[in-house]
């Protein structure tokens, strides 16, 4: 039994004690010394376990008397978060290098959350889901505040901190609630005990713990901590906010919402809905007024989410397939996003400002194009891959009858595209003024090529992703 | 999938396929690059031409690839009279500018890659005519958008053009995801996204109560494809780019792609009175005002944008009349609109090219100078204003027909008057093309001298003029291909005949009338242009900025207002969300009613509540004075810890007690660092606003507390009260909770605490490398500094108080498995008992005196614990599981060994160590602040005092 428990647990144990060892292996040594080859092997390692898990498990398992599940959607979600959190680890290596801020912590920061997240997106309980979460907000708020000479650096991990533990907290409130009065902890207890109508206390407890999740995921109006963190955080660091926490966020909401509430549709999904126009708007009209890109991309993320959370928000298999597509989509677009930002610098300075972009086409007509289909596809412009996770969500939600909700989605995403189509306007058409340098590191270069080359050639059939997306979703929503 | 089949999605492909040559053959030559993009095209064109002749007849060829079926998307192309005229037009132009653009780009411009956007434009168009799914169909409307950005943007040195590719792009693109709303809608609606299912299922469409959503939202994207009114603006600025490019985007195709959909969806959609209004008052609007502002544009290319953005209005009406008659008439226009239209721009390319110039004003007289380009500019353009043996005469007397007997609000004339108003200013601005560019005298003062261009150049205009001619004296021609579109479009069988003469019908004398007007209108342009000048107009690019810019403004409202960067007001939003977020919990479930009576309140609790009540409110109030606020955390701390006691929970009110007594003690401790007062931050606004905020989310709680305290609940206490005697020998359920029943938490809290207690010693000890240390080191602390630091009476009363506080100690940690106390609470009380002595003697006097040390204390006691928990393992049992017996000793009483009480101890150090490593951080502080350190244990000795006399 316990044996067994273990040997689903694996790919976490190992990436945890990766983590400790390589703390300790470098403290003992040359200290950040070490860093640049840490990373490598961080990479390598959480791309093995992202392969491993991809290929390996079958069906659902269930460890530790059901606190772990091990099922098709959270080996969806781990591939997805694995591989992510690799590709940023190696595409922000030189700009850390350069900075100054590749600490031997960082990759191991970067494990422990993404071990955190595993731990979220396979919980099976309130108290898992909880340990999960908090291994990666703990993780995320120090990587948050690397940059520890920097006052906006350590500003935003202060607010994400902050802002964070009010979260946790509200979270904690409604767990306890719904551990109240459900009785147990466990998800299947939980669906049991509402089978048939939730009493108000029970609604109380998802209401709260939807709260706290729709902070980690950003979404309106728990958002608030997003663009300040964005600008704040290095920008390899927030490129991996935009990411995998992301991921695992939206996993364990569903997770939650399926699995625990999964009998109760109609008590979450209008609350979800909600929290979904909400994002979707917020993040599209406040993204126009922005200057910096990474705060755009912050608002950007606000939008993507609101996005995401509408395929939830269906509150069918179908739904939540649509969510898992977009959510990959997402993640592959924001790697190659900021796999480009990271490189924004003129005369080795880093620059955010959008107008530093100006003309920049004449100058790198490939990278440009690239960033082009990258900018389209993240405004959802067919043929462009965006389009299809846009699509699937918002097919999601017709047929699960919100209507309203698809038409809102529609409305965002019109009012959305303008941002990202002004950053090509002014890349192609801006005025010819002393622009960025244009030169990139090859792991950046590679991370953007490959991203821009997957949403375009991905229009041929997704790269399979919408069936394994939605295999995935099947098991969970039964 | 038959051969046609194969044909079709060759078709289909060709022009992507074809895409990648004249990229790759420009350094073969121009010459080269260009037969390479019209090799494909003439493919493609030959397929269909050979796939024509069955389609005439009514047939419908179709070819499906399964794509993403999951997503509902398939490739599924079919061919019909629509698509096959539209495909013609396409491909068939699509050749001519290809050779025209030979001639028209001058050797620096860039020219294969405007041969790949073009065909790259191209199989995007062909895609949009030839889709039987409207998602595939969708997609290609986006590829056109994406590829005319390409194309409009060609010449980026033109800041125009920049601005024109900008707002083709915001506007088309924004209609086009617009109609994925609309789309995805009516696929819903259907239950297929198939076209042909689509086209079958209109009755059902038209019964939806989501008819009229869908509705718009598929207008908006044809409306912004098509330039229809108020999205009319982005056409004539995207006329920045290249000639061939606006011959081929904004007068043949693209701009067709509005009305094509319109055609397509016509079955499904039209016949409703919101498809009537919506549809052909927008077209009317469009085409009276297109014509008037054309008429007074002095650009030759702004003008026949603005005539395109007319005759796209009048299409448009046609449609939105929603008669079979209508659809036949809007389905010849649009072949007799691409023919003269594109031979117009064509022409204009060529003047543009040949004088170097556009502006009207700066023309006139090129009759002589270019006698060929004159006659096909005056063809094409008479055809434009509707003169008989032309073929835009056929069409409008077809449209006027129709506009002569369309009600409008009741109104009978309001339709028929404005189509006339149209047509006689399209008469004016056609009639104003011809005289002012080539009639008049020949001026000396032209940019550059001109004559006719090679006849490769003229040869495509000449070849669609001819076709102006041959369908304008021989309309029969057109018959054939008129009616297989129509019967596509209506999906009725008519059998229109084309012909010159109607006799004397209203729409001739409209005609007549429009004619007759357009001539005046010509006359009286001079004063006419001065007056329009003159008067105020809005002008729809400064509105779309002015748009935009407000967009951008409430934008940035929204950012200053919602992340202005105070926390302050993060924290609100967030609170006042939670607070909404738990009123809509409320409101969406049904709350049973009470079941239990509150009880009576006796005066004690009573004055406890109020007493808590002051305090709270006092810290509030008080809190910028720090040490205020402490006590009066303090008293609130005791409250509470005093209500535990009160409602049965003496476990609970002992270790709050412990922890509110050392938390204050630590704090106090560490005040001494720290200003006295801090600064005052807010305004009374905002404490306003945060004390509603903190009421809302008080009372709420507090209102959901009350509100479960009222009622029956199952809890999982009875499964603790029921199982802790047997299952943990014990019977304080909270110990045994602790020790036993979730070991596993404690076990891990202890580690923690102990964690905690390292990192306040390791962050202290990087602290006092860093510029805090520096800080410290200049602020003076002496004046706040007490004459009688280390008071007799205090290190008296301490001393006496340590045995007895130990002795407590050790009895709450025996007794905790059974009565209230335990290895936590037993900690704390030892770690006061120290915590007296280090207040009372000063750290290092009692650091002295200290043989353990605390790193190691918080080592042993997980170790304890840890050992506690493996030594189950000897016995075959899981991690941690207890055991236990009774033991008697005389003196004292029966008492039970558990090996949690092993475990207990293990709590028991970790907190001990944890509090005390935390005091020694913080008395590096102090000493690195510059204390002394006394050796003495007080100030002032009375021993000493004694001496001192005797000395005396």
């Amino acid at each position: 039994m316990f044996a067994s428990d273990i040997a689903i647990l694996l790919p976490e144990i190992v990436l945890s004690v990766f983590a400790m060892a390589g703390l300790i292996a470098a403290v003992y040594t040359s200290k950040d010394g070490m860093a640049p080859a840490l990373v490598w092997l961080t990479a390598a390692l959480l791309a093995l376990m992202g392969i491993y898990i991809g290929l390996t498990g079958e069906g659902s398992q269930v460890a530790f008397d059901g606190m772990f599940i091990n099922d098709g959607f959270a080996r969806f979600a781990k591939v997805v978060i694995l591989l992510s959190a690799a590709a940023i680890l190696l595409i922000g290596k030189d700009f850390m290098q350069r900075d100054d801020l590749l600490r031997f912590e960082y990759p191991m920061l970067i494990v422990l959350a993404t071990v955190g997240m595993m731990v979220m997106v396979s919980s099976g309980n309130l108290m898992t889901l909880y340990m999960g979460l908090e291994l990666q907000s703990l993780s995320l708020y120090v990587v948050a505040a690397m940059r520890r000479d920097s006052v906006r650096s350590t500003e935003a991990g202060l607010k994400y901190f902050v802002l964070g533990a009010l979260s946790s907290g509200i979270l904690l409130y409604g767990a306890s609630l719904t551990y109240g009065f459900a009785g147990t902890a466990d998800f299947a207890g939980i669906v049991a005990a509402v089978e048939g109508g939730a009493s108000l206390g029970l609604i109380f407890g998802l209401a709260f713990m939807v709260a706290g999740l729709a902070f980690k995921v950003s979404a309106a109006p728990f958002h608030m901590w997003t663009p300040d963190v964005y600008e704040g955080s290095p920008t390899p660091v927030t490129a991996f906010f935009a990411t995998a926490p992301k991921m695992a966020a939206m996993g364990l909401l569903a997770r939650l919402a399926h699995d625990a509430f999964g009998s109760v549709v109609s008590d979450w999904q209008q609350i979800i809905a909600l929290l979904a126009v909400l994002s979707m708007f917020l993040g599209a009209i406040a993204a126009i007024g922005q200057t910096d890109i990474k705060r755009l991309m912050a608002y950007s993320s606000i939008s993507h989410m609101g996005f995401a959370l509408m395929g939830l928000a269906a509150g069918t298999e179908q739904g939540v397939s649509a969510m898992l597509i977009y959510m990959a989509i997402y993640v592959t677009m924001n790697v190659g996003t900021f796999a480009f930002i990271l490189s924004m610098q003129k005369d080795g300075r880093h620059v955010t400002n959008i107008s530093s972009l100006n003309a920049f086409s004449t100058k790198e007509p490939i990278k440009a194009a690239a960033i082009l289909i990258l900018m389209f596809s993240l405004a959802g412009v067919p043929p462009m891959v965006g389009f299809f996770g846009k699509y699937a969500v918002l097919l999601a939600a017709v047929d699960a009858g919100l209507n309203l909700v698809a038409i809102l989605g529609v409305v965002a995403s019109v009012i959305g595209a303008f941002y990202y189509l002004r950053i090509v306007y002014f890349m192609y058409f801006g005025e010819e003024r002393e622009g960025i340098d244009g030169k990139m590191s090859p792991l950046a270069y590679a991370g953007l090529m490959a991203a821009a080359a997957i949403m375009l050639l991905g229009v041929f059939n997704l790269f399979g992703v919408d069936s394994l997306a939605e295999a995935a979703a099947a098991t969970l929503v039964r | 999938m038959g051969l046609g089949g194969t044909l079709l999605l060759l078709i289909a492909v060709m022009p992507f396929a074809g895409a990648l040559l004249p990229g790759l053959m420009i350094r073969a030559g121009r010459n080269v690059c260009a037969i390479s993009t019209a090799v494909p095209t003439f493919l493609a064109l030959t397929m269909l031409v050979v796939l024509a002749p069955s389609v005439m007849q009514g047939d419908v060829v179709q070819a499906q690839i399964e794509w993403l079926p999951q997503l509902g998307l398939s490739a599924s192309f079919f061919l019909d009279g629509l698509g096959l005229l539209f495909a013609g037009m396409i491909l068939g132009v699509g050749l001519l500018i290809t050779l025209y653009a030979r001639f028209y780009l001058s050797g620096e411009d860039p020219m294969g890659q405007f041969y790949t956007y073009l065909l790259l434009f191209q199989g995007a168009m062909l895609g949009i005519v030839l889709s039987d799914n409207i998602l595939l169909l969708l997609i290609f409307w986006e590829l056109t958008s994406l590829s005319s950005f390409l194309l409009i943007g060609f010449w980026k040195h033109l800041p125009e053009g920049r601005q024109g590719a900008r707002m083709a792009l915001a506007v088309t693109g924004a209609g086009g995801l617009a109609m994925i709303g609309g789309m995805l809608i009516l696929g819903n609606i259907v239950g297929s996204y198939n076209l042909t299912d689509i086209l079958a299922a209109g009755d059902q469409i038209r019964a939806s109560e989501w008819y009229l959503p869908a509705l718009i939202l598929i207008l908006l994207g044809a409306f912004t494809k098509s330039a229809q009114f108020p999205f009319h603006f982005w056409l004539p600025h995207a006329m920045a780019a290249p000639t061939p490019v606006s011959a081929y985007l904004h007068s043949a195709t693209m701009v067709k792609a509005g009305v094509f959909l319109l055609a397509r969806m016509w079955p499904a959609l039209a016949g409703t009175d919101a498809w009537f209004y919506i549809v052909s008052t927008t077209g009317l609007v469009t085409m009276v005002l297109g014509a008037l502002i054309a008429l007074f544009k002095d650009d030759l290319k702004a003008l026949l944008a603005f005539s395109t953005v007319s005759h796209l209005g009048l299409l448009t009406m046609l449609l939105g009349f929603g008669t079979q008659a209508a659809a036949v008439a809007a389905v010849f226009h649009v072949i007799n609109h691409l023919t003269f239209k594109a031979a117009l721009f064509m022409t204009a390319g060529i003047v543009d090219h040949e004088t170097h110039t556009r502006d009207i004003k700066r023309l006139g007289g090129l009759r002589h100078l270019m006698p060929i380009t004159f006659l096909i500019g005056t063809a094409a353009a008479l055809s434009m204003a509707g003169i008989p043996l032309f073929n835009g005469f056929l069409s409008k007397e077809l449209m006027l027909e129709e506009a002569s007997h369309t009600d409008w609000f009741g109104s009978a004339y309001a339709v028929p008057v404005m189509a006339t108003i149209g047509a006689l200013l399209s008469v004016a601005y056609s009639l104003r093309f011809i005289s002012h560019v080539f009639l008049g005298p020949v001026r000396d003062d032209y940019p550059h001298k001109p004559h006719d261009p090679p006849f490769g150049m003229w040869a495509a205009p000449a070849l669609l003029v001819a076709m102006v001619v041959i369908i304008g004296v021989a309309p029969f021609l057109a018959e054939g291909i008129v009616t297989a579109a129509a019967n596509a479009v209506t999906g009725a069988d008519l059998h229109p005949h084309l012909k010159i003469w109607h006799g004397f019908t209203p729409a001739l004398w409209m005609s007549v009338i429009a004619v007759a007007g357009g001539i005046v209108l010509l006359l009286l342009h001079k004063p006419l242009d001065k007056l329009w000048i003159a008067a105020p107009r809005p002008e729809a690019k400064a509105i779309f900025d002015r748009l935009i810019a407000g967009l951008v403004s409430a934008s940035r409202a929204i950012t200053e207002i919602g992340h202005n960067g105070a926390i302050s007001r993060y924290l609100a939003i967030f609170t006042a969300s939670s607070v909404a977020l738990g009123w809509v919990a409320y409101s969406s479930g049904g709350l049973s009613a009470p079941t239990r009576e509150l009880l009576p309140v006796s005066p004690v609790i009573f004055v406890g509540w109020v007493m808590l009540i002051v305090a709270t409110l006092s810290v509030v109030t008080m809190h910028h004075h720090r040490f205020r606020a402490l006590v009066l955390i303090g008293i609130i701390g005791l409250s509470i810890s005093a209500g535990f006691a009160y409602l049965s929970a003496p476990d609970l009110a002992l270790t709050q007690i412990s922890v509110e007594t050392v938390t204050i003690m630590l704090l106090l401790l560490a005040l001494h660092f720290m200003p006295k007062i801090t600064p005052k931050e807010s305004s009374a606004g905002l404490k306003l606003r945060d004390g509603v905020i903190a009421l809302g989310a008080g009372g709420g709680v507090a209102a959901l507390a009350y509100a479960f305290l009222l009622r029956d609940i199952e809890t999982i206490s009875d499964y603790h009260l029921a199982n802790s005697y047997e299952g943990g020998g014990g019977t304080n359920v909270v110990n045994v909770i602790l020790v036993d029943f979730r070991g596993y938490d404690t076990f891990g809290e202890i580690i923690v605490l102990g964690i905690a207690g390292l990192v306040i010693y390791a962050v202290m000890h990087a602290l006092l490398d860093g510029p805090a240390a520096r800080r410290l080191k200049n602020t003076d602390y002496s004046h706040d500094r007490s004459r009688d630091r280390h008071p007799m009476m205090m290190v008296v009363a301490t001393r006496v108080m340590m045995p007895i506080a130990i002795v407590v100690g050790a009895y709450i940690f025996l007794r905790g498995h059974n009565q209230p106390g335990g290895g936590f609470v037993a900690g704390l009380v030892i770690a006061i008992a120290l915590l007296m002595q280090y207040m009372a003697s000063g750290f290092a006097w009692t650091q002295e005196r200290q043989r353990m040390e605390y790193h190691t204390m918080i080592g042993l006691g997980v170790v304890i614990a840890g050992l506690t928990g493996v030594g189950s393992w000897l016995f075959g049992r899981p991690f941690l599981t207890s055991d236990f017996t009774y033991i008697h000793l005389p003196p004292i009483e029966e008492f039970e060994v558990a090996t949690a009480m092993l475990f207990d101890l293990g709590v028991f150090l970790t907190v001990l160590g944890g509090v005390m490593l935390m005091l020694y951080s913080l008395s590096r502080i102090a000493r690195f602040a510059g204390e002394t350190v006394n050796v003495d244990p007080m100030d002032y000795d009375p021993a000493d005092r004694i001496t001192d006399e005797e000395e005396r």
